[in-house]
């Protein structure tokens, strides 16, 4: 797949620097993606994987035997997650809104292929939900990044209750991702959700494909002995 | 590619889940996924910890109609029918209603207008000469074989009752084809077993108000 340049043809320039190369680049992809800049502000709130996962495993079974009700419950338990996902990788409600739609036509239609055993029903959504805008994305590449900046989800706000677990959880992932160096954490964020090939990603940051592609894999290999562990 | 040993089968697995695999290698990747449950669970175990990238994500509200277009989506028999549109459905009736009063008006006018008696008129050698259709309040005239008229001379038509004295009921037009408008009393008139005859008359018609010339044409009113 020929890597093509994203934002470089940006209408709002995140640096200010309207003549782009390789470097102000890599900052303004840091910008997007900076985990430092995400994850303390979300410490001691409900993270979205923390959901009752029995239950929507039972709704999912429920699904795939054509409940509707069912659905609808599921529906509004897992929404506004798989929305949050869509935001974050479309970075346009709009996208977004359409992303979960599709979403949702998907698991009603295809709950009957969820494995328990495998995963968590969770998970199994995100990642139907991440597929789908990655289509999309790659569809809408001519898009520039800093327009999907502009209006990407940068202002998530902590949410009212608070949880224990979660914030437990977003330590040990913090802690995890804090073993990662910066080119780790921002090809793998950026690969994972909008869904950049290792070509597309060694053009942004100008580095060669093959230190990128082993960046990402020693990179997700360091992220799931720490998770593991 | 080699998929057999652990290692490599881990590592192949997370290239797949974090979207490294160059399309070709990526469909061959799903193949060898439906038939091959461990490699199925080794990518799940990689979709897990990666999912956790999404966890300190905030939830977000999603607008109702998003709600609303998933339903119809799965439920296309029941609200992909187009929406009733006011201004088609209001003519689509008044449609209707109109062709109602038409056909209604018609059909008035085709009862009031139908013909309630005929008669076809022979001659003395039992030649038919004219056909008479009698309408409610008028007489339509066909000429058949009508003798040719002196400039001078104007065709009667009459009606006899049973037992009665003839009544005239006008003037045949010229040449034998037209309309005689029928007054409330000559309508009166006209019913079964009354026969028609037509005489022959000084132009204008008898003087007398009887017949004064000889009878050309006659038959009986038949009830249709």
């Amino acid at each position: 797949m020929p890597a093509r340049p994203v934002g470089t043809h940006g209408k709002r320039p995140v640096n200010g620097n309207p003549a782009m190369n390789g470097i102000t680049l890599y900052a303004q992809l840091i910008s997007t993606d900076n985990w430092h800049g995400a994850i303390p502000s979300h410490v001691g709130r409900t993270g979205i994987l923390t959901a009752n996962t029995e239950n929507l495993r039972q709704l999912l079974a429920q699904c795939s035997l054509g409940n509707r009700r069912a659905f609808e419950t599921l529906y509004r338990s897992v929404a506004p997650s798989l929305h949050s996902v869509a935001l974050r990788c479309m970075g346009r409600r709009d996208l977004a809104e359409e992303v979960v739609q599709e979403s949702f036509v998907r698991i009603w239609h295809n709950a009957s292929r969820y494995e328990a055993h495998l995963s968590a029903p969770l998970t199994w959504m995100i990642n139907i939900t991440r597929n789908l805008a990655i289509d999309q994305l790659r569809k809408h590449r001519e898009l520039p990044l800093s327009d999907l900046q502009q209006n990407a989800v940068a202002d998530d706000t902590p949410g009212a209750d608070e949880q224990l677990d979660s914030a437990r959880s977003s330590r040990a992932l913090n802690h995890c991702l804090e073993q990662l160096d910066g080119m780790q954490r921002q090809t793998i964020t950026i690969a994972y959700f909008h869904g950049f090939s290792a070509s597309e990603l060694a053009t942004q940051l100008a580095a060669p494909l093959g230190t990128v592609k082993s960046s990402i894999r020693r990179g997700m290999e360091r992220l799931r002995r720490c998770l593991e562990s | 590619m080699n998929y057999q040993t652990a290692e490599r089968r881990r590592a192949l697995a997370g290239d797949y889940a974090i979207g490294l695999m160059p399309p070709t290698a990526r469909k061959r990747f799903e193949q060898l996924l439906l038939d091959d449950p461990h490699l199925r669970a080794e990518l799940a175990q990689w979709d897990t910890h990666l999912a956790s990238l999404a966890d300190p994500l905030s939830a977000q509200p999603v607008p109702e109609h998003v709600w609303q277009a998933i339903v119809s989506r799965i439920e296309p028999q029941k609200l992909h029918v187009p929406a009733r549109r006011p201004f088609w459905t209001w003519l689509r009736t008044g449609a209707v209603i109109c062709s109602l009063l038409i056909a209604v008006t018609v059909g008035l006018l085709y009862t009031r207008d139908n013909v309630q008696y005929k008669a076809t008129l022979l001659s003395g050698t039992e030649q038919p000469g004219l056909r008479i259709e009698a309408h409610t309040d008028y007489l339509q005239v066909q000429p058949l074989q009508l003798a040719a008229l002196d400039a001078g001379r104007s065709l009667e038509l009459w009606a006899i009752p049973v037992d009665g004295k003839p009544v005239s009921l006008g003037l045949i037009p010229t040449g034998g084809d037209g309309m005689i408008g029928l007054s409330k009393s000559q309508q009166q008139l006209l019913g079964p077993h009354v026969v028609l005859a037509v005489s022959l008359e000084p132009k204008g018609g008898s003087t007398t108000g009887q017949p004064s010339g000889p009878v050309l044409y006659q038959g009986p009113l038949a009830a249709l």
